[in-house]
């Protein structure tokens, strides 16, 4: 079975964690350890310095390597510094980008449509894939908001955490029907298969959290989960193709 | 794959080993209000275990942790219900002083087939490990040379590495085991463990920290090293695949799944060990 990773990032964090992975090469290495077939990856200096900065470092690392999906950052855009939604998705076509990650309390704005209607609205209308991680820059209560108010955004709330989060998330699946979760410290006992029996298959995405979780954890914890092998797959690899399939770029 | 050894093969083969038997250091059970869990009764954690080759969980119930009411008592009923796959720590909540008078009093009729040491849970109980309500557990251990598994967090007044150090320093005969391994301060942990021989890196929740693993295996020693996931909490085979991912040999890996254990636990509960 294959596996693609939708979380997972490289390159220097300003602040170092323990085990940095500075270049693609070695985020690639660490797939080969891991047994990774292929990632839809993004660059930390997307956050920690600028999205435009971290933008171009990500599609330049990754256009060599076809194993390899990249996730843009964006902001407001009141002051031009993006283009238009149009030319937005036709870049990112052009450099293998799949899905856009936002980062608002870390980049100090609100994600709703005040701010961002006219982007947000377009990604819901061209099913592009929106990545939260509310282990950085948005909290639930931002999750919640910005999918109160476009209940149609295909949206992957990720490193959701290891304490338990299901009371948070569930809500968000039963609500909206293009909500899914990654499983980057989605380390609960039996979450795996209690999520499926709930809610089928097609709304979990393997993902690592790498490089500040190890890959293989939770790849072994799909493996061996007591969910159908069409499940597994679906989790592995398969919705995280299917989301970049659907995407109108 | 995950990896390429021989051991981390059979792993991914079958999801557990029959050279490579585990033992969890670190469990819990039954329901607890902040998290939602599938599998929190006795006999679904045993079937989890049975799947990853989990040989024996040593653990405190919820209820031990947070009821001073019923207090060790769901904790002796379950190991009495699965007495080849579970023993227990008894739970000192040091603001109950007179829970723990109770309970050592009936301490030794239960070592062995119940318990096999105590646990303490310093931040949850908002006292110290140097508190004065566990003082008779610290020295009814250190007196016997029993483990103690103390929740430690880095930076916590309550449990974090600069109180380890103090009663550590205080009872060098008890088998301490650092819950969480002082989670997130790794120096200070592996610098414990250096300082103290009977310290024991425990790893529940350390498992999703990439790198960790390898820094404790190469700088304390794998032999310091236990398996924990606060089964009902983790997946073992979360652990396990962190364990296979990860750049540790496969003598690491048998220490860290199983030699470590049984030599803490071959002469408490010698049936079970080995």
């Amino acid at each position: 079975m294959e596996f693609y990773d939708c979380n997972a990032y490289f390159g220097l964090p300003a602040v170092r964690p323990l085990a940095p992975v500075g270049t693609v090469g070695g985020l690639l290495e660490e797939m080969d350890r891991a047994g990774l077939s292929r990632a839809l990856v993004w660059h930390i200096a997307q956050h920690d310095v600028a999205p435009q900065t971290g933008n171009a470092m990500l599609a330049a690392a990754i256009a060599p390597h076809e194993r390899l999906w990249g996730c843009w950052t964006v902001l407001p855009n009141q002051a031009g510094e993006f283009p238009p939604p149009p030319e937005l998705f036709s870049q990112m076509r052009l450099a293998r980008i799949a899905a856009l990650r936002v980062f608002p309390d870390s980049h100090k704005y609100l994600l709703n449509a005040v701010s961002m209607g006219d982007l947000l609205a377009a990604m819901s209308e061209r099913r592009v894939p929106l990545l939260l991680s509310v282990a950085r820059g948005i909290s639930w209560g931002g999750v919640y908001d910005v999918m109160a108010e476009f209940p149609d955004l295909t949206c992957v709330i990720c490193d959701h955490g290891c304490w338990g989060q299901d009371r948070l998330f569930r809500p968000l699946i039963e609500r909206y029907p293009n909500v899914a979760v990654d499983t980057a410290q989605y380390l609960l006992d039996g979450g795996i298969e209690a999520f499926v029996s709930d809610y089928g298959a097609r709304r979990m995405l393997y993902g690592s959290g790498f490089p500040e979780s190890y890959m293989g954890g939770m790849v072994m914890a799909i493996r061996h989960a007591r969910i159908p092998l069409a499940a597994k797959a679906l989790i592995a690899h398969g919705n995280l193709e299917r989301l970049i399939r659907e995407a109108e770029l | 794959m995950i990896g390429n050894s021989p051991l981390c093969r059979e792993f991914w083969d079958h999801g557990r080993s029959a050279s490579c038997p585990i033992y969890d250091m670190h469990g819990h059970m039954g329901p607890h209000a902040p998290i939602y869990f599938p599998r929190a009764e006795p006999q679904e954690m045993v079937r989890t275990m049975d799947e990853a080759g989990v040989k024996l969980l040593v653990f405190s119930h919820h209820a031990a942790l947070n009821s001073a009411d019923l207090g060790n008592q769901p904790s002796i009923d379950a190991v009495r219900r699965f007495p080849d796959r579970l023993r227990a720590y008894c739970m000192v909540n040091p603001n109950y002083p007179e829970m723990l008078a109770r309970d050592l009093a009936g301490f030794d009729g239960l070592f062995g087939d119940v318990f096999v040491g105590f646990k303490f849970l310093s931040d949850y109980h908002r006292r110290p490990l140097t508190d004065e309500g566990y003082r008779r557990a610290w020295e009814y251990a250190d007196a016997r040379g029993l483990p103690i598994l103390a929740h430690t967090w880095g930076g916590s007044e309550y449990d974090g590495e600069a109180v380890v150090r103090t009663v550590a320093e205080r009872y060098p005969n008890v088998r301490f085991l650092l819950g969480h391994s002082c989670h997130g301060a790794w120096d200070a942990a592996v610098q414990l463990a250096l300082a103290f021989p009977n310290i024991h890196l425990e790893l529940t929740a350390v498992f999703d920290d990439r790198g960790v693993i390898e820094k404790f295996a190469g700088e304390a020693g794998s032999d310091r090293m236990l398996f924990g996931t606060d089964l009902p909490w983790f997946d073992p085979h979360q652990a396990i695949g962190v364990l296979m991912n990860a750049d540790i040999s496969d003598d690491d890996r048998h220490n860290i799944c199983h030699r470590n254990a049984e030599r803490l636990l071959s002469s408490i509960v010698p049936d079970l060990v080995g």
